[in-house]
């Protein structure tokens, strides 16, 4: 069975681009989310194995998402999206609990590389 | 990886976040206390840089980084914006916005954005930098002899790795998953910093193999070298990590949207018009043909309720909600005022009321002239409506409302009005209007003031006045099937309405007989029918007219308007009315009887030379013969 996937992001864009790139991986991806509210919703609705976590979103941000998550689910799978320049905001999404990174502007390897460590 | 098939979705998303940009900036400038939008221009601004880099638009992403460099000082300064940052912003966000429409034509080259680079560097500087966490000193990963029974940890990031204090963050949290870290050069808070390089070394306390701590390193990923305690480094093969979670590339995704190219739409309209057109055709041969096999009337009407879902289901399709042309609306008015010293108020409602997107799309520019004019015609300079005891700052609203079959979109200042005496003088004197003329009703002053080249203005201003305007604006709207009424009343304002039809290609028309042809007349400004001597006749302005429910409504014989063709039969004796309802005025269009209700499917008509204004397109009817498609607003 296919692992399924929460993708978060708030440009269309980007849930488009990564919703390709996994899909043409095989993966499953059961849900989209806007901001970090939704995120923390629909992680509770669907129970994905994997989140794709956008850090600026408006309304609740991805790093606070991650928490609330985590305060859920200690063992969720969060794939954090980042841009240059963000690295004290990837340390601090760690510290609450990440498991991986990705860089924007994404290569499909270097995405499903991250999805596969944080996979175990 | 193909790009360019996401450069569409770009744009667009691109356009929404810059259209949220100039709102913010637009609420920011009138509340430069407020902390909230300068987050949210960040927020907009940085999903763009995201994007565009994604894209591969280098120039696009710079430019977008330096403008979120500068909103994140001001973000984190917390200070009150200048006026010449707010200037600096607005003018960033169009040169973002040209960047990224050359960015998709593939023409980013042509981009010329040195100037607007250095402003927002310059300015960058300038603001007050909050005081940031004290940059850690660039440490040598290096550690004396290990203290206690720990084992020393070095770790190298590779130099093209990206974020590498993310990746050191990472590392660190697996490593503690094995044992206990004791002590670590650079501490922890460095990961936070650009300047970290990757290097870093700590004292593990763990029971775990030395293979098996280095392996678990690795396994974070971007790790160049390990080594744990004396061991030496272990080569391991070159990380081979198979793209794909297991199944084949059959996708899974799963998304309740997807985006379609907008001239499909159109086509599908096209499509359904023919279908709607073959569908009449078939109900009259049903008509003829029921007497012989009942059973291709029920064909028919099955036909004719699936092609009318179907054409519904387009119609909505097509549907766009008016904020989509409106949201770039307010950075307008905004300009206009500056532009002419005025303070205006700009409000506008009914932004999630749905049109055509045909209509929308055409809509723009008639609506960008009315607003120009109510900015420059309409509101007075704050001195003069200080002495008229109003408000310093004016009020424009742009109001959308659906009703009926149609929807009316009003623009309304609390100007000074439109000073009818002047209009009047100049009517006469221009012989638009009679001597004897002493007043003028809305109705007549909006045909004088839509005449082409009559100018109001006193000053003939670059920004509008020139007597283009109104006149432009209402060849458009009428094109359309629509119409403008003007409602002004000195010192108190003035309101434009447009009404237009909500979809344009399929409209539901009675189809009248004048002589031998055929006529259609849009239902949506029918008001009622009765039968011509019925009511009593008068006269009005010198036309027949007729009186109905003691309102006089003047007659349009379409025989003699339009003329009939040699061997016509005469006219009948009891010929219908047709009463044209559009806002406040009425007309009665006199024909020689009337045929049946239907849809028609509108096509677009380039009228001759020397045709009477009163065709707004053609309709192919069901016997496959043309007849033309009468304009209610050139007729009323």
């Amino acid at each position: 069975m296919s692992h399924t996937v929460l993708v978060c992001d708030d440009a269309i864009f980007m849930r488009t681009m990564i919703t390709d790139i996994l899909a043409q991986a095989g993966f499953e991806v059961v849900g989209e989310a806007e901001t970090g509210s939704q995120a923390v919703e629909k992680y509770r609705q669907l129970k994905p194995d994997l989140v794709t976590m956008d850090i600026v979103m408006p309304d609740m941000g991805g790093i606070d998402a991650v928490r609330e998550i985590v305060k859920q689910d200690p063992d969720a799978k969060i794939l954090m999206c980042s841009a240059m320049g963000q690295q004290a905001l990837v340390v601090e999404a760690i510290q609450a609990g990440a498991k991986d990174f990705v860089v924007k502007p994404f290569q499909p390897s270097r995405v499903l590389e991250a999805v596969q460590r944080v996979l175990g | 990886m193909d790009l360019s098939q996401y450069a569409e979705l770009f744009l667009a998303e691109s356009r929404e976040h810059l259209s949220a940009c100039n709102q913010l900036l637009l609420e920011w400038e009138r509340h430069p206390a407020s902390p909230e939008p300068v987050g949210g221009i960040f927020r907009a601004v940085h999903t763009i840089k995201g994007m565009a880099a994604t894209m591969g638009y280098g120039r696009v992403a710079d430019l977008a980084h330096r403008m979120e460099n500068l909103l994140d000082h001001l973000r984190r300064g917390g200070k009150s914006p200048g006026e010449d940052t707010l200037q600096l912003l607005f003018r960033a966000t169009d040169a973002l916005e040209k960047a990224v429409g050359l960015a998709v034509a593939g023409r980013e080259r042509e981009l010329d954005v040195a100037a607007i680079l250095a402003d927002l560097d310059r300015a960058g500087a300038k603001e007050p930098t909050a005081p940031a966490a004290a940059s850690p000193p660039r440490a040598a990963a290096s550690l004396a002899a290990p203290s206690g029974s720990g084992r020393l940890v070095s770790v190298t990031i590779r130099p093209e790795a990206p974020l590498k204090g993310g990746r050191a963050m990472l590392i660190v949290r697996k490593v503690q998953s094995l044992g206990v870290i004791q002590r670590m050069q650079p501490a922890a808070a460095a990961f936070e910093s650009d300047d970290f390089d990757g290097q870093f070394v700590f004292e593990l306390d763990s029971a775990a193999d030395a293979r098996d701590i280095e392996a678990a390193i690795r396994s974070m990923g971007d790790v160049e070298r390990v080594t744990v305690g004396d061991e030496e480094e272990h080569v391991t093969p070159a990380e081979s990590v198979a793209a794909g979670g297991g199944g084949s590339g059959a996708g899974g995704g799963r998304s309740r949207h997807i985006r379609v190219d907008l001239r499909r739409l159109d086509t599908l309209m096209d499509l359904i018009g023919e279908l709607v057109t073959a569908r009449g055709r078939l109900n009259e041969l049903a008509a003829r043909w029921v007497g012989q096999d009942p059973v291709i009337d029920e064909v028919a009407i099955q036909i004719s309720r699936l092609s009318a879902d179907l054409q519904n289901e387009i119609i909505q399709a097509r549907m766009t909600p008016v904020w989509q042309v409106f949201d770039r609306f307010p950075r307008l008015v905004r300009d206009v005022a500056r532009q002419l010293g005025k303070q205006v108020a700009f409000r506008v409602e009914g932004k999630e009321i749905e049109l055509d997107r045909e209509i929308l799309d055409e809509l723009g520019d008639p609506l960008v002239h009315l607003l120009r004019n109510a900015v420059d015609h309409g509101i007075e300079p704050p001195a003069e409506r200080k002495r008229a005891k109003k408000d310093a700052e004016g009020e424009i609203v742009l109001t959308a409302v659906r009703e009926r079959s149609s929807v009316a979109i009003s623009i309304a200042d609390d100007g000074r009005g439109i000073d009818r005496s002047r209009i009047l003088a100049k009517a006469k004197r221009e012989g638009i209007v009679g001597p004897h003329v002493e007043s003028l009703s809305d109705d007549q002053l909006l045909r004088v003031l839509a005449r082409p080249g009559f100018s109001t203005a006193e000053a003939v201003t670059a920004l509008s006045g020139r007597g283009v305007g109104i006149d432009v604006a209402m060849t458009r709207i009428r094109a359309l099937g629509g119409s403008i009424e003007i409602r002004t009343e000195p010192g108190k304002g003035t309101t434009f309405v447009l009404r237009l039809p909500v979809t344009l290609a399929i409209v539901r028309a009675l189809i009248a007989a004048v002589g031998l042809e055929r006529y259609a007349l849009p239902l949506t400004y029918v008001a009622e029918t009765v039968e011509l001597g019925t009511t009593p006749m008068t006269k009005m302005e010198g036309r027949e007219a007729m009186v109905l429910r003691d309102r006089v409504v003047p007659l349009v014989d379409l025989r003699e308007l339009l003329g009939t063709n040699g061997g016509s039969p005469p006219p009948p004796p009891r010929r219908p009315v047709i009463v044209l309802e559009m806002g406040e005025r009425r007309a009665g269009i006199v024909v020689d009887g009337m045929l049946s209700q239907q849809e028609i499917v509108v096509k677009g008509f380039d009228a001759p030379r020397g045709t009477l204004p009163v065709f707004s397109g053609a309709t192919i009817m069901g016997d496959g013969v043309p007849a033309l498609i009468l304009d209610a607003a050139g007729l009323v």
